[in-house]
């Protein structure tokens, strides 16, 4: 390999690199920037209320935080995502059969939240709540619990 | 006098049409003239040779670019306001309802003529060798017509809209590995908020247009350059021999080149031997015509059917506008837009079949060698698609069940 080789291949390497590499910053430079820093969403963790507020029995629905808030006299409090696995619809509570059913599709949830009938390819989630400082209940839907999780107040 | 004369002469820069150099100009250094073919085959003009299909889409792009900058003069992509700007185009704006149903109507008509014409293109084999690029372009085409269809659907804001894209979104997060994480990015968020109405404007009315605009030129470039429209096999006559080749004759000795021995030139537009692209045949007198005026006139006429036709469907039609989104209350039952029922309709029943097995077919499914299996496949697919969107159009009632169209079903289950 001759001097003049050596550098053609040399510069044809080292430029061929900074291109590649160019482009791949500049991609994952438009990916990064699609993904937003901030999301002015509903925030995932948020306090629903004293224990007082919600009575024994039918499940509660909140709808901007789409769950439902379960209150047995006896266990105590259970958090349940209303969001259907499917697709995405709001499920609703019936108290008749104390099932979820999804209006899009016609999956049926049982009390669990485990699918007994229709596409949904997976149970509800059940999130996580505590008891926050302030003696308000607090909700995190990060949080994934199993459906046997109960707070007790 | 002069100043007027001089001002023409700037637009129209041809020599006199007395003289053979002006007659030749005319054509060259006309734009319009220009993008067509001097000749067009008489076979290819026949309305039942391609129903016009290709242009008819072309001019419902035209007519959704005109009426679709005009609403946005009044529209904001911000809810709430965006449902309000709705209710003002619907009940304040002068012209307001006939420009979005136009813009509606064209849109589901570029949908069902970008369909057809891809069904046209297929039947009559015009897929095949030479122009396999331009069939690729094609869908393409489809998928960003599609992107546009879909992305002006949440635009409304209303329930339609918001449960639509929301369906319609989580349909496409079943696709493999990246199906969750392409939703938000799509979305720019964990559910359809006011980020993914904010980015489904930009995408619908800047991003989509421009490669569509982008990809329709080289579409329209290559049906030039891959030899018109194709032709039914028995309509072929045998090429002459005498071939009229354009750059250095092929018998002719190689271009040779004096230069240093050293160093490659790269040169553009020097051809040596036979050229690659302008190798025109002598095409028998009787089977052409100028382009000007017969092909003119029948896309002229092509171009005033079809803005007739939506202007009378709007007169007649109105787009439908429900109450505002609603993020807490889905709707019973809620449908993603007509074209993906289809695939809502598989993924009601299984969400493997309709997220990944139909769409993974669709890609997959390479042509075989016999062509009379394709033909089979691709007409299973078309009419399964068909009876698909049929039935997930007009018989799905509350909860998904089947309820024929006419049965009323009062207060379904919320």
């Amino acid at each position: 390999m001759n001097r003049r080789t050596f550098f053609k291949l040399s510069w044809g390497t080292v430029g061929l690199a900074a291109l590649v590499s160019a482009i791949g910053v500049s991609l994952a430079a438009v990916v990064r920037f699609l993904m937003p820093s901030v999301f002015y969403e509903p925030p995932q963790a948020f306090k629903i209320g004293t224990p007082g507020d919600f009575a024994f029995g039918a499940p509660q629905f909140l709808v901007e935080e789409k769950i439902y808030v379960f209150h047995d006299r006896d266990k105590g409090f259970s958090v349940a995502s209303a969001v259907c696995t499917h697709l995405g619809c709001t499920v609703a509570h019936f108290q008749s059969d104390e099932k979820f059913h999804c209006p899009c599709h016609g999956s049926v949830f049982a009390a669990d939240g485990s699918v007994q009938h229709g596409p949904a390819p997976r149970a509800l989630d059940w999130f996580e709540v505590t008891l926050a400082r302030d003696g308000q209940l607090r909700v995190d839907k990060n949080k994934v619990v199993p459906p046997t999780y109960r707070l007790m107040v | 006098m002069n100043l007027l004369q001089e001002i023409w002469q700037s637009i129209v820069r041809r020599d006199s049409l007395s003289t053979d150099k002006g007659k030749s100009e005319l054509v060259f250094l006309n734009v319009w003239l220009h993008i067509h073919p001097a000749k067009v085959k008489k076979e290819n003009m026949k309305f039942r040779h391609s129903f016009y299909l290709g242009f008819i889409t072309f001019f419902l792009f035209l007519i959704l670019i005109t009426t679709g900058i005009a609403l946005m003069c009044y529209y904001r992509p911000y809810p709430p306001q965006a449902y309000q700007d709705m209710k003002d185009l619907q009940f304040v704006v002068f012209m307001g309802p006939f420009l979005r149903n136009m813009h509606r109507w064209a849109a589901h008509g570029m949908v069902v003529c970008v369909f057809l014409h891809m069904c046209r293109v297929f039947y009559t084999g015009s897929y095949k060798k030479p122009r396999q690029f331009n069939w690729v372009i094609g869908v393409f085409l489809l998928l960003l017509t599609l992107g546009l269809s879909f992305t002006g659907y949440l635009l409304p804001w209303d329930q339609l809209a918001y449960w639509a894209i929301t369906v319609g979104t989580n349909i496409g997060s079943y696709a493999p590995l990246i199906g969750g994480q392409v939703r938000e990015l799509l979305l720019g968020g964990h559910s359809v908020g006011e980020a993914a109405l904010l980015r489904f404007y930009v995408l619908h009315v800047a991003v989509l247009p421009s490669l569509v605009i982008l990809l329709t030129i080289v579409h329209f470039w290559r049906v030039r350059k891959d030899g018109g429209l194709s032709r039914p096999v028995w309509k072929l006559k045998p090429e002459r021999e005498t071939l009229v080749t354009i750059g250095a004759p092929a018998e002719a000795a190689p271009l040779t080149v004096k230069a240093s021995t050293t160093k490659t030139y790269g040169l553009m537009e020097v051809v040596t031997g036979k050229p690659i692209f302008e190798t025109v045949s002598a095409e028998e007198e009787e089977d052409t015509v100028f382009s000007f005026p017969y092909a003119f006139v029948r896309e002229a006429v092509t171009l005033m059917a079809t803005v007739t036709t939506i202007m009378v469907m709007s007169l007649f039609l109105n787009a439908p506008l429900e109450e505002l989104a609603n993020p807490a209350k889905t709707p019973n039952p809620a449908k993603a837009p007509w074209y993906f029922l289809g695939l809502q309709e598989l993924v009601s029943h299984s969400a493997l079949l309709g997220g990944v097995v139909a769409p993974a077919l669709m890609v997959l499914a390479r042509r075989p060698r016999d062509r009379k299996w394709v033909l089979w496949l691709f007409t299973i697919f078309v009419v399964a698609n068909l009876v698909l969107i049929v039935i997930g159009t007009f018989f799905r009632g509350p909860g998904w069940a089947l309820v024929p169209p006419w049965v009323h079903v009062v207060g379904g289950a919320e």
